[in-house]
């Protein structure tokens, strides 16, 4: 088998450490200390982006505490508005509820008033005629001397007479 | 060799000369590469291994390469070479020596008694140790060779037969020399990967000692 054979042995064993020194020594000076720089380069932007990434979550985060924490300040503060905007409402309803129901009754009593002194000026008025009338009528009987069917006649006419008068 | 050194220099030298943040293709295929190998090291060696990679990783482009120039027709394998294997093996396996003599001179014999040994098993450990130690460059070695040239020798009978058979059944042994050349792609990257890791494991087991 050549791989046994001792006659290339030195020769490999020379070829062999030249080469790999040469290999060993290029890469040693132009090709590790690059890729290295490199790979550290990189880890170190994604650590540092990683922790800026991190930063600004938090930051994100407290600042969405605080905006919630404000929310719920200007909540409660409305409710309370609301609450306070409300109750003035109520009561002004109800202060003017009040002043119409008064005004009403006001109103209600004062037509009532009016109707019932009409309502007697009516009645006053209607007397004073009847009597008039009854006058008139009485005077009428007494200048006359009257038969059964004047009475009747005399009577019948009178009432005719307050009849058209009430009519009026 | 050269051809290694020629193909695998203009690939990550063309690869480290676009240095954007977002990579090129060639970019992200040499950094996958290069996080592959860094994520080898930190596993089995810790952040303190970075050192090595250089060294390391110049190791595992060298044998990659070697492995998957070897499959192209025509060419050929010199990590089927035996010597070639073992030279990498002793001076990985020395270089773990060197290490850690250095940093832990004397003490580093302690690497021949796995902790919490009694002491009535000593004389019984070290030698498997011993063993185990030595055995260490020469499994490295074979491992790689052996797998390179597994390979390449059954795909030489498979063609070989594929010849003979003619058309009437060499259509056989021909599928599978297809299947097989997918395989010896994998294998050419698992053996680089595993001659890798075994030289981490061994540089680390100097750094740490147990």
């Amino acid at each position: 088998m050549p791989q046994f054979d001792s006659h290339f042995f030195s020769s490999l064993i020379f070829w062999e450490v030249l080469s790999f020194s040469i290999l060993f020594w290029i890469l040693y000076k132009y090709a590790w200390p690059p890729i290295l720089e490199t790979l550290e380069t990189r880890e170190r932007k994604i650590r540092e982006s990683l922790d800026q990434a991190e930063q600004s979550r938090a930051t994100a985060e407290q600042k969405l505490k605080e905006y919630e924490t404000k929310l719920q300040v200007a909540a409660k503060e409305a409710e309370t508005l609301m609450t306070e905007a409300k109750h003035k409402a109520q009561q002004l309803l109800d202060e003017n509820q009040q002043r119409l129901r008064a005004d009403t009754d006001r109103i209600k009593e004062e037509a009532t008033q009016d109707i019932e002194r009409e309502r007697r000026k009516a009645v006053d008025d209607i007397k004073r005629q009847t009597a008039d009338l009854a006058i008139l009528v009485a005077e009428k009987v007494i200048g006359r001397s009257l038969s059964d069917d004047d009475h009747r006649r005399f009577a019948q006419e009178a009432l005719a007479e307050v009849a058209a008068h009430s009519k009026n | 060799m050269w051809i290694v050194v020629g193909v695998a220099s203009v690939f990550l030298l063309k690869a480290a000369g676009s240095k954007s943040l977002v990579p090129s293709k060639m970019q992200s295929m040499a950094e996958l590469l290069v996080e592959f190998i860094r994520g080898i090291i930190q596993d089995t060696m810790g952040a303190s291994g970075m050192r090595y990679f250089p060294l390391i990783s110049s190791l595992f482009i060298f044998i990659l390469f070697s492995n998957l120039l070897g499959l192209i027709p025509g060419s050929y394998t010199v990590t089927s070479q035996i010597i070639v294997t073992g030279v990498f093996a002793l001076g990985v396996y020395a270089l773990s020596l060197v290490i850690g003599f250095q940093l832990h001179g004397a003490k580093f014999l302690g690497i021949l008694v796995p902790p919490g040994t009694p002491g009535w098993l000593l004389p019984l450990m070290i030698p498997i140790e011993l063993i185990s130690q030595l055995a260490r460059p020469i499994s490295l070695a074979v491992r790689l060779f052996a797998n390179m040239t597994a390979g390449h020798v059954i795909l030489g009978v498979l063609f070989g037969l594929t010849i003979a058979g003619g058309v009437l059944i060499g259509w056989l042994p021909f599928s599978f020399t297809i299947v097989l050349y997918g395989l010896e792609v994998g294998i050419a990257f698992i053996q680089a990967y595993i001659f890798t890791v075994l030289t981490c494991v061994y540089i680390g087991d100097a750094i740490h000692l147990h």
